[in-house]
């Protein structure tokens, strides 16, 4: 087995015996092929998003977890989001620039639970439009440029 | 002149015949394999930056010695290999597999280990520690001045 399979059973078992509050793992997804994941996440009770369910999609290369995941929303309840484009895509450090191998779907999910959980105001990202219809299907073909470190 | 191919070299034939047979050896023997092709395949793959993957031939000069200064830096890194000791850890956080007794370890210079061929792969890409992202050769630069 590859090491990045094992290291992604690994993962499996530990996000199956000890989820995080609100992030459960799609067993049926994972069972067809190990290299794409559903997640759903629930918003967290407090924040502006309480109540709300999402699915994320993480796909995993075979360079993984030396080259992060692709993480995008998927389904039909894309979170409005400051940081979050309507087609799903997220603008977060970790997912590139800021990635460690040391990272996990995890961490990943309970980033982005954190980002939503800060949010202030629920409105789409400034340049939506535009992005929407120029941006490439694959978020990590995306250059982000992170400027705003509060939500 | 020796020649190993069973073909004969283009100046003897010239001797024998017009020049004109210079074309129908070359066809006899076909057109040459793809060569570099085959030497692309066997090439090892170098990644310059996270999430950039290159052989050799692809790389600039300037990659060629950011990696060679890479891997001078990463074998200056102290290694170890693990004796069940819990003082190391007893994970290693990149393929998430336990460390086994005897198996090689690389300590950072902020004393978070790892698999040596785990840790050496991530180092090629990004000189820091997947733990706490000290940049690793700022850390070396400190050891040095301090001792």
């Amino acid at each position: 087995m590859a090491s990045m399979e094992k290291r992604l059973h690994k993962e499996l078992q530990a996000l199956t015996k000890e989820p995080p509050r609100g992030v459960h793992v799609d067993q049926e997804s994972i069972s067809r092929n190990i290299t794409e994941w559903l997640v759903h996440l629930d918003g967290a009770e407090g924040s502006l998003y309480n109540g709300e369910k999402f699915q994320l999609v993480f796909k995993f290369s075979q360079s993984y977890p030396f080259d992060s995941p692709q993480v995008m929303f998927v389904g039909n309840n894309i979170p409005v989001h400051p940081h979050v484009y309507s087609n799903g895509h997220i603008c977060l450090s970790i997912l590139t620039d800021d990635w460690s191998p040391a990272l996990s779907v995890t961490s990943v999910c309970l980033s982005i639970v954190s980002m939503l959980s800060s949010c202030t105001e629920k409105k789409r990202p400034p340049d939506n439009a535009i992005y929407v219809k120029t941006c490439s299907k694959n978020p990590k073909k995306t250059r982000w440029y992170y400027h705003d470190d509060d939500v | 002149m020796g020649n190993c191919l069973k073909a004969q070299s283009n100046d003897d034939i010239s001797l024998l015949r017009g020049h004109d047979s210079q074309d129908s050896v070359e066809q006899a023997l076909g057109p040459p394999p793809p060569y570099q092709e085959h030497v692309q395949q066997r090439m090892p793959v170098y990644h310059p930056a996270p999430n950039v993957s290159r052989t050799a031939s692809q790389l600039t000069e300037e990659e060629q010695i950011k990696i060679a200064k890479r891997l001078g830096l990463i074998s200056h890194l102290p290694t170890g290999i693990y004796d069940g000791s819990s003082k190391k850890g007893k994970e290693c956080v990149i393929c998430m597999g336990d460390f086994a007794v005897g198996e090689p370890l690389r300590i950072l210079p902020c004393m978070h280990s790892y698999h040596k061929d785990c840790i050496d792969d991530w180092l090629m890409r990004s000189f820091t520690c997947p733990s706490c992202m000290e940049p690793v050769d700022a850390a070396l630069l400190t050891t040095y001045e301090t001792s």
